[in-house]
């Protein structure tokens, strides 16, 4: 027996070791394991019978044939599925008259299915496809085509009635297959190796070693109730299925047996297991599938005349979880087990206690159902889980004589007289299911109904949050409260309530809104004694919300008295992304409420990235260069928001084109004759460059087109081209209609454009008059008067404009200040030397410290004329290209330095 | 004008005794209802051992009505207990009017002088708690001279970690506040606002409650002292953690921050757009007309807007307990600013019109623009004629820009130089005195 195992744990490391000779003797005794369940009776029949019946031969040869192909799908060598499943076809062909006679055997229609599944998940996972070689990829297309078509044509009510009425024993199979592995590439070298090697095994010697041994063991195991006493309650089984008819003798001695086998085996691959974890190698090929033996063994829970008491239950609680994660140990068996113990304590009335205990450890049983961290729940668990969790809430919340706690310690635990004390933290289960919540809509296509399926759950979960929250605020700590209040902010800062916005001021404030649960949430988060991370959390949400609901000065004052913009690099990644979502919402907040540079100053550093998407976690850039690991883009898709909370990148990016329009254009417009022209947006210059480099402008499709083209009205003072580029039908579909209240938005918009069109225009043509009459400007900019003045006063109080108001004919009348080309030259070389002066100020404010000068000696010594290179580095910064004074300037005052240090360095 | 009244909120943050002055200003104006200020008052007073001015009180609010003995009774146990501390503090007193502590209280330190006390003079240290609690009591019954007087024994003599010490010092500041003496007062303010402003146990929202009691407190000194204007704008608008203070706390405050920067003529160019700023910003949370005056200039340029504003201004003013006296500053320099705005903008301006923005009769507006040309204050002509002013032109030449830019660059980098080379000095005195000689 020992051999047998030991040979087994050994092939599952069989990645690490890389010595071929080891894994070609190992091989042999590691098929057979696996394949057992398979071939086991057959084998079995094999040395005792010579003649076999047809229907045995036919399917014999149809469960070689799956096996071969469970290898290939394993490694995810399509080519070679492929031909297995047509070399499954014709083996049903062949064994058409025995299906006639006895019905369609499940193990085939267990195949069907879950190739089909196998099929749909390979071709979900997009990455794999694009990794695979032409011909596997060729040969995947047609398997899943053909198999479709073989489904629909021969088996769909059988396949449709399987997956109805699933094998619990597979269960944890289909789990595990689907993992995409990355050790798969390794796998693939060794494919050649496993193929041919397996039908070539001689695998019933190996059986029946282990038969008698398995045996034997048996007896050893005097201390194990499960087994001993439950032989009555036998099950069917997956082999009990596949092989129903005929040789029940054989069977049943078999069975017993392989119980036993099966159970040992379960607690020698302890062990492996944990390695197994650790590696994360569950989808590896030699995987034994310890559950589905152990199904057909379900024990009775107690025995007939045994008297169920606490403490019976309890101890056969802890049999029952003692093998939670364990190798082999079936977790949809588990949780059925619990679900039966839990009834069986109800039907005995043992009280409250118990059933708090017990559902503690249904929830925590269906949390561990899935091994993948990576793979959601299924939507059944899903539900089942949902619904427990509620029960066990409404448990919690009737009885508040029950304590629970993470804090009681098992020993402590009273289960049975009146102030009960049950060792368990529910909200903890709670944070678990928001986890796997979000895990769910993140699995599913955002745009398939499922997800609209899922996200009706939604509703259930912050029910159950809003009655943890109830529950808690009378028994939790402080700390527990303000999480499930981070947990229930969460659920809530991003949705939009329309009770929220005020749009008169003489309408009465409702009761009840969100606002006022955030405000009533998030203040008492900002007063106890809170982790910063939740503090900073419930902030950035808080802001999120007001800015969502055009409360733009509550939102910024927040924003600015948070301090976060100094040290969010500091947080965790999390709450980076939040922050950048919140930073966002406060720009889009800011340019509803008609605040541009605000807006523009909000977007700049998410949108001049060109990494938005990335930034808001709202999808992953496709990997250039092999910029992640796998690992790391596993990571990335955790991070990401579920569709629904997703911010409108299209919308995002048009307003902050847009704001960066309205600033920038009248902007270059004014500073059109400096020498050091300074970008406001460089991203806004980019999308305007691009334009410009095109051929053939046609007339603006996409977003950006139109803002492009709004843009080159602007720039000659046509507003209402500008207007009609940003404000028209495709824009409304595309953009605008995306806001609440777009008339209000677009009216917004309207004005700024005619107002920052006007200072454009006066800007460019300024040169071209001598007077300008106010009516005339109002007239073609369509603006009031009083807002012309305005904007003109404005401008000439900054001194942008160079000109004055005659107030008796309401005249705008130009100083010509056009200079001459010296004098032009003269202020340059007079803005040089402001740099400079300002360049030497900033050297002497950073150089600071106990020898402030070295470095710069330093260089000053590699490189005698350094004022090159100092004006390089300055130059990189965003100024002008030196001129030869400003140059020779410099380098007397380096020499006057110099002298200094060389002075100064004799002395070290 | 009620509707501008800010002593609701004032009183918030001033002390009981503090708000009488303020009460007795509204009731003299008749802005609110009589009896309803009575009232008030009585109710002010049922905390303090003021009862003298309490039966007063009720006297004018119920003529017809006997005193209430509670009243009464309050009365002679205020005496009482008067008596019983008069006696406690006796002692004390007699060691305080020695000359010799009198000048040692000079010259000393809090712990030198105690010490000197304990010593010399039989002095213990429970004493100062005596003499703490009985200044005030006597602040309580508006004695405020001898409140003030032993609080400073107090202060001198308590440490600073004491839990009475802040008490002390904002006793002292009320003390003097409502005795009007206010070079003192503004010695104790800024006494306070030092210890306010250097404590690093306190957290952060404590700190922000002191200091908003500190502005608001402020504010009586700093529109009756001489310097105040000045130092209103240093504390509120320039050092940051009062104009935080101000921006969370308490944005009414502004008006007077406003008042004081419009009324001070000789900074103007300096804080005008620093303080337009923080209107700006605020503007959502407080708006009244002097505020909104500035933001019609200085952000719509709105002079017709400017215009209405400065006649709210000046009922809001007349009706405000710390601006009234400045109300005639305010309209002149205001009137002022529309002006100087309004010559930056404008090339030619008809003397009706201006006249008609800075609310004047047109020929007094004529005479004070003369005036104006003649101090001259405005490069601008007067054609009579068609009744115009016509300003001079404003041009700035090449040659002027160049003049400009250029006018402070060798002073710049002479300071440059200086530093460099006081830095190289500082370096090398660390190593040898060698490199002092350049």
């Amino acid at each position: 027996m020992s051999r047998f195992f030991k040979a087994g744990s050994d092939s599952e490391s069989e990645t690490e070791s890389s010595e071929d000779d080891e894994i070609i003797q190992q091989r042999p005794s590691a098929a057979p394991v696996q394949s057992r369940t398979f071939q086991f009776s057959d084998d079995e029949d094999d040395s005792r019978r010579i003649v076999r019946s047809a229907k045995d031969k036919r399917f014999d040869e149809m469960t070689n044939i799956i096996q071969q192909m469970k290898n290939h799908k394993q490694i995810k060598d399509m080519a070679n599925v492929l031909n297995d499943f047509e070399a499954l076809i014709k083996a049903a062909d062949k064994a058409k008259k025995v299906i006639q006679e006895e019905g369609v055997p499940r193990f085939f229609i267990r195949c069907l299915f879950d190739l089909e599944e196998y099929a749909n998940e390979c071709w979900e996972d997009k990455e794999w496809r694009k990794s695979i070689s032409k011909n596997n990829s060729k040969s995947f297309t047609s398997l899943r085509q053909k198999l479709k078509k073989y489904i629909r044509e021969k088996y769909e009510k059988e396949v449709n009635d399987y997956k109805e009425n699933p094998d619990h024993g597979d269960d944890d199979k289909r789990d595990e297959t689907p993992a995409p592995q990355d050790e798969e590439s390794e796998d693939e070298v060794d494919t050649p190796v496993k193929a041919p090697v397996k039908p070539k095994l001689p695998a019933p010697p190996v059986i029946k070693k282990q038969l008698p041994k398995s045996m034997d063991d048996d007896d050893d195991d005097d201390d194990d109730i499960d087994w001993d006493s439950s032989d009555d309650s036998v099950e069917s089984d997956i082999d009990d299925e596949q092989f129903d008819t005929g040789k029940l003798t054989a069977e049943y001695f078999l069975k017993k047996s392989d119980s036993g086998t099966s159970k040992k085996e379960k607690k020698r691959k302890e062990p492996k297991q944990m390695k197994l974890e650790e590696t994360d190698e569950e989808g590896d090929w030699e995987e034994v599938k310890g559950g589905a033996p152990l199904i057909m063994e379900r024990p009775k829970m107690f025995g007939k005349d045994q008297e169920i008491n606490v403490d019976a239950v309890l101890k056969k609680l802890y049999e029952i979880t003692s093998a939670r994660g364990k190798k082999g140990t079936d977790r949809n068996e588990q949780i059925e087990l619990l679900k039966e113990l839990r009834e069986i304590a109800e039907t005995n009335n043992l009280g409250l206690g118990i059933d708090v205990k017990l559902y503690f450890n249904i929830i925590g049983a269906i949390f561990d159902y899935n091994p993948n961290t990576l793979t959601s729940m299924r939507n059944d668990v899903w539900e089942s889980c949902l619904s427990y969790l509620q029960t066990l809430l409404n448990i919690l919340i009737d009885h508040p004589e029950v304590n629970v706690g993470e804090h009681i310690k098992e020993d402590d635990e009273n289960l049975t007289e009146a102030p009960l004390y049950v060792r368990g933290c529910f909200l903890t289960l709670v944070e678990k299911m928001d986890e796997e919540f979000t895990k769910m809509l993140q699995s599913c296509d955002a745009h398939s109904t499922e997800y609209v399926e899922r996200l009706q759950d939604e509703r259930q979960v912050c029910d159950i949050l809003e009655k943890t929250l109830r529950y808690l605020e009378i028994k939790g700590t402080t700390l527990e409260i303000s999480r499930i209040y981070l947990k229930r902010i969460e659920h809530l800062y991003y949705k939009f309530d329309t009770s929220c916005v005020y749009t008169g001021d003489n309408e009465p404030k409702k009761e009840g809104t969100s606002e006022q649960t955030m405000d009533k949430l998030c203040k008492f988060l900002y007063t106890s004694e809170t982790p910063d991370r939740l503090r900073t959390r419930a902030i950035l949400c808080h802001i999120y919300h007001h800015a969502l609901h055009n409360r733009w000065f509550q939102a910024r004052d927040l924003m600015l008295m948070s301090h976060l913009q100094d040290n969010i690099g500091h947080s965790d990644i999390p709450t980076q992304l939040l922050y950048n979502r919140t930073l966002v919402q406060l720009g889009l907040c800011a340019f509803r409420q008609g605040n541009i540079r605000d807006a523009h100053n909000a977007l700049v550093d998410i949108q001049s990235s060109n990494r938005a998407k990335e930034l808001l976690a709202q999808g992953l850039l496709p990997n250039r260069q092999n910029e992640r690991t796998p690992e790391q883009e596993k990571i990335e898709k955790r991070r990401l928001f579920p569709y629904h909370m997703h911010i409108n990148l299209e919308l995002l990016e048009c307003v902050y084109l847009v704001s960066a329009m309205l600033l920038e254009i009248p902007f270059m417009a004014a500073h059109e004759m400096d020498v050091r022209r300074r970008m406001i947006s460089k991203n806004f210059h980019h999308v305007m460059k691009m334009s410009e480099r095109q051929t053939l402008i046609g007339p603006p499709e996409s977003m950006r087109e139109h803002v492009v083209a709004a843009s080159k009205s602007m720039k000659t003072g046509d507003w209402k081209a500008c207007k009609n580029f940003i404000i028209n039908d495709k824009m409304n579909a595309k953009v605008w209609d995306l806001f609440f209240q777009p008339d209000k938005v677009r009216d917004m918009i309207t004005v700024k454009i005619q107002e920052e069109s006007l200072r454009t225009y006066l800007f460019t043509y300024s040169n071209v008059y001598d007077t300008l009459s106010l009516h005339t400007l109002a007239e073609m900019f369509e603006l009031d008067m009083s807002v012309v003045h305005r904007i003109i006063s404005k401008m000439i109080i900054n001194e942008e404009l160079m000109a004055s108001l005659a107030e008796p004919t309401q005249t705008v009348i130009m100083h010509r200040t056009e200079p001459s080309r010296l004098q032009s030259l003269a202020l340059q070389l007079s803005d040089k030397f402001l740099t400079l002066v300002e360049n030497n100020e900033r050297i002497l404010e950073v150089k600071q410290g106990i020898y402030p000068f070295q470095n710069k000696r330093d260089r000053n010594d590699r490189q005698p004329g350094t004022s090159a290179a100092f004006q390089h580095h300055t130059q990189g910064e965003g100024y002008g290209p030196p001129t030869s004074k400003s140059v020779t300037n410099n380098q007397h005052w380096n020499r006057r330095n110099n002298k200094n240090y060389s002075r100064e360095s004799r002395n070290y | 004008m009620a509707e501008y009244d800010l002593t609701t909120r004032l009183g918030e943050y001033l002390d009981r005794h503090l708000v009488f002055p303020l009460l007795e200003f509204l009731s003299v104006k008749e802005l609110y209802d009589d009896k309803e200020m009575l009232k008030g008052k009585l109710d002010l007073l049922s905390n303090t051992n003021m009862v003298d001015f309490a039966m007063d009180v009720h006297q004018n609010l119920y003529p017809d009505q006997q005193v209430p003995t509670v009243l009464k009774d309050k009365r002679g146990q205020v005496v009482n207990e008067l008596k019983t501390l008069q006696a406690a503090t006796d002692v004390i007193t007699k060691i305080f009017e020695d000359p010799e502590v009198a000048r040692t209280i000079q010259n000393r330190d809090g712990r030198q002088l105690c010490d000197f006390l304990y010593q010399e003079k039989g002095f213990r240290p429970d004493m100062v708690e005596t003499l703490y609690n009985y200044a005030k009591f006597q602040y309580e019954c508006g004695n405020y001279s001898g409140a003030a007087e032993y609080l400073y024994f107090v202060r001198a003599l308590l440490a600073p970690n004491d839990k009475n010490f802040m008490n002390a010092l904002w006793g002292k500041l009320a003390s003097e506040i409502l005795m009007q003496n206010w070079d003192v007062a503004l010695e104790d303010l800024n006494r306070l606002k030092d210890i306010i402003d250097h404590n690093t146990f306190a957290g952060d929202l404590q700190l922000l409650q002191q200091r908003t009691w500190l502005i608001h407190w402020s504010l009586f000194v700093f529109f009756n002292h001489a310097k105040g204007r000045d130092t209103i704008i240093d504390m509120f608008l320039y050092e940051p953690s009062y104009l935080n203070a101000i921006q969370t706390m308490c944005p009414h405050i502004l008006r007077y921050l406003t008042t004081a920067v419009v009324t001070n003529k000789g900074r103007w160019r300096g804080c005008m757009k620093d303080l337009v700023k923080i209107i700006q910003h605020e503007s959502y949370t407080y708006k009244d007309p002097i505020t909104e005056f500035i933001e019609c200039l200085y952000v719509h340029f709105d002079f017709d807007g400017a215009q209405k504003k400065l006649r709210d201004c000046e009922t809001v003013l007349s009706n405000d307990f710390f601006l009234v006296a400045c109300l005639d500053d305010f309209i002149e320099n205001a009137r002022l600013l529309i002006f100087e705005t309004f010559c930056r903008i404008h090339e030619c301006i008809s003397i009706g019109m201006l006249a008609e923005k800075l609310n004047m009769a047109p020929d007094d507006a004529e005479k004070w623009i003369v005036n104006l040309i003649r101090n001259a204050r405005l490069d601008a002509k007067i054609d009579s004629k068609l009744g115009h002013v016509v300003m001079g032109t404003q041009a700035v030449s090449p040659y002027q820009q160049i003049i400009e830019k250029t006018k402070n660059l060798a002073f710049r980098s002479q300071v440059i130089a200086q530093n460099v080379e006081k830095k190289l000095g500082h370096s090398k005195q660390e190593v040898n005195q060698w490199g002092m000689q350049e």
